[in-house]
Order: C-alpha cells, then sequence, then structure tokens
C-alpha cells in the first residue's frame, strides 16, 4: 500500500516536472511575433548592413512596397530586393502582407489620414 | 517633384534658422511652393520669427502631430498672403513652451521610429499630393533624434558651418559618421566666414581646403555681416532688406539648388 503509494506521488511529481518543462521549452522557442516589434528608428537604421539599410529607407520613402518597386527605387534586382525585405521582416522590422497575388511590404500602417 | 532640404549644423549658433528662413522666401519669391518646417524641438523659433504673419492663435503644433494628438492640416498655417505670394507658404511650428519641449527630450526609440515614418509621410503627403516644390526643415544641431530624422528622410541636407576649426573638425567627423554611412548628398553652407573686403583669391583657397577637409561641396560662403548679427529677431531680411548683401548671397544659393 505504501509503495502503491509512493508510485502515485512519484507520478505525480513527475506530471509536475513534465508541465514545467512544457512551460520553459515554450517559453524558450525564438519564434517572431506576428506583429513587428522591433522599432527601426534612425540609430537603428544606422547599424544595419547598408544592403538591408538600403531597402529599409526605400520602404520608409514608399510608405509600402512590392520588392518589384523596392528594386526600381534602389536600382537592384527584384530577388535582391525580396530576399533583404524579407530578412528586416523575420527580424522584426517589417512586416508583409498578401495583396492579390502580390507580397506588399510595409513599415507600420500607414498614416492614410493627415 | 518636389525636394526636402534640411538646415543642419554639427552646433548651435552657426545660422541655420535665419539661413532656412530666408532660403524659403527666396525660393517662394522664386515661384516656387513652400513649406518650413520647425524640426528644432530643443528651441524653437519659427513661432518668434512669424508671430507677426499668424492672423490666428496657434491651434496645434508640430508636437502635436508627432504625438498623434492632431492631423497635418491642423498644424500647417499658410502664411502666403503676408508674405505677398501668388505661391503656397506653408509653416509648421514647434510648440515654444517648455514642457512641449521637455515633452520631446523624453521620447522612446519606439516614439522616435513612428516619428520618422510620420516624417516620410509628411513627405509623400507634401510633395506628391499637395504639390509642394520645396520642404524645408530648420533643425536642431548636432546628432539628436529631431534632427537625424530630419536628415534621413531628406533629399539635400545642407550641412551650416562656419569657419572655426572646432566647428569644422566636428562637421567633418558628423559628416563621416552620419551623412556618408545613409550616402545623403550633403552640400555644405560656409556662414561668418571672413569679412566682405578679403580678396576672392583667399576665398577660393579657403574653398579649396575646406573641400579637401569635408570631402563635400560647398555650396556657398557668406561672410560675417555684422548687422545680421545686430538684427536680433528681424530675422525676414529677404522681405524687410531685400538688397541686402547677406540676402544676396543666399540668392546665388537658391539658384544653384534649382538648377542642382
Amino acid at each position: 500500500m505504501k509503495i502503491d503509494s509512493l508510485i502515485k506521488s512519484n507520478e505525480e511529481i513527475l506530471g509536475v516536472q513534465r508541465e514545467i518543462l512544457r512551460i520553459l521549452s515554450k517559453s524558450n522557442e525564438t519564434t517572431y511575433p506576428k506583429e513587428a516589434i522591433v522599432a527601426l528608428d534612425t540609430m537603428t537604421l544606422l547599424k544595419l548592413p547598408n544592403s538591408l539599410r538600403e531597402t529599409a529607407l526605400a520602404l520608409y520613402k514608399l510608405g509600402e512596397a512590392t520588392a518589384e518597386d523596392l528594386a526600381t527605387e534602389t536600382g537592384r534586382k527584384r530577388g535582391i530586393e525580396s530576399a533583404y525585405a524579407n530578412q528586416l521582416t523575420r527580424t522584426g522590422y517589417l512586416k508583409k502582407k498578401r495583396v492579390g497575388r502580390k507580397v506588399v511590404f510595409y513599415i507600420k500602417k500607414s498614416h492614410a489620414e493627415r | 517633384m518636389g525636394k526636402v532640404i534640411s538646415i543642419h549644423s554639427s552646433r548651435g549658433g552657426t545660422g541655420k534658422t535665419v539661413i532656412a528662413v530666408n532660403l524659403a522666401m527666396i525660393l517662394l519669391k522664386r515661384g516656387f511652393n513652400i513649406t518650413l518646417l520647425d524640426l528644432d524641438f530643443r528651441a524653437p523659433s519659427l513661432f518668434n520669427i512669424f508671430r507677426e504673419g499668424i492672423k490666428k492663435p496657434v491651434g496645434y503644433w508640430l508636437n502635436d502631430f508627432f504625438n498623434n494628438r492632431c492631423k497635418i492640416d491642423q498644424v500647417l498655417i499658410d502664411i502666403s498672403e503676408s508674405c505677398n505670394a501668388d505661391k503656397k507658404n506653408l509653416v509648421g511650428l514647434a510648440n515654444p513652451s517648455i514642457y512641449a519641449i521637455g515633452d520631446m527630450m523624453s521620447k522612446s526609440q519606439r516614439w522616435e521610429a513612428s516619428a520618422l515614418d510620420k516624417l516620410y509621410f509628411l513627405r509623400r503627403l507634401l510633395l506628391n499630393d499637395m504639390k509642394i516644390d520645396y520642404l524645408i526643415y530648420d533643425t536642431s544641431p548636432g546628432i539628436q533624434y529631431s534632427s537625424i530624422n530630419a536628415i534621413t528622410s531628406s533629399d539635400w541636407p545642407i550641412v551650416v558651418a562656419t569657419a572655426d576649426p572646432l566647428d569644422i573638425e566636428c562637421t567633418a567627423k558628423m559628416l563621416s559618421e552620419f551623412y556618408d554611412i545613409f550616402k545623403k548628398k550633403t552640400l555644405i553652407l560656409m556662414n561668418k566666414v571672413f569679412p566682405e573686403t578679403n580678396p576672392p583669391h583667399e576665398e577660393k583657397e579657403l574653398i579649396n581646403q575646406l573641400k579637401e577637409t569635408l570631402s563635400h561641396p560647398i555650396i556657398g560662403m557668406i561672410p560675417c555681416y555684422c548687422d545680421v548679427l545686430r538684427a536680433k529677431r528681424d530675422y525676414l531680411l529677404s522681405i524687410k532688406n531685400p538688397t541686402h548683401p547677406f540676402i544676396q548671397k543666399l540668392k546665388e544659393i537658391a539658384e544653384k539648388l534649382v538648377k542642382y
């Protein structure tokens, strides 16, 4: 009887441990937030590599843009702009949305109102 | 397509504001639509300069726009009539109250990112939709958020420097460590240089020396005019004394900008 109760208690402790580990492993997951939460201020822009800074500045200028729009602004190839914009999105600096078949990058909701 | 010009300097007292205001007036008289924004939130001065030309009390300031308290058309004041101009002449004023200055000094990184986004929004609105030819920013000296945001969002930053060696040194450092990284087409305007009586060859020599030190084109050299310094709050020289040699020099600079 004593052994049964010890086994039961042990199982309960193990259950609690598993739950703690599950919560801990979740909190350690390096998932990027759905919404861009990293501020892309001027000092952050200054610290970015030249290639990414150029894409970010082009996007600031255009408000929101496809990789093709960015390529027209920077004079680089569409594929390169797409890679840089996606890299900036993964790091949380930009957001992207799908408009029809196009992927549109943006820094934040544009100020539609004056 | 219009252009954004920021007037900046590495240190205070170089004459940024008097240059920004009169350059705006000269370009207005030259037939362009102008908007002048006071982005020097730590030491706002455009309100005092334009006070006489503003008929109604100021309802909203640029501070309110950046703090999401109003729309930009509630901030911009049309002073075309008081300048006898046919073209648009809008000014956006910074709040000169000590509380507003204090508030603008304690902003977060996230707020500054939003301010940069708003400056780019203003740029699109004024240049594309409102057909402004020149949007001119009067900025704070040195490297601080309000000025670097202005520089980042401008097409042609103009750095005003004096012949003081310390100023030249600070300007050279600022150009290489900030402007060059953002690949800006920066122009240098030397102000308060030597007296008018100096021979032209000395001016050329100084220009060559400065070009070498600063590695950027010099758009003009304005001598030190004691009466401009003595004018105190009478900054609108281009209207009150359009034949003044200071204004003539600025007109030459404005012409270079138009053709730039």
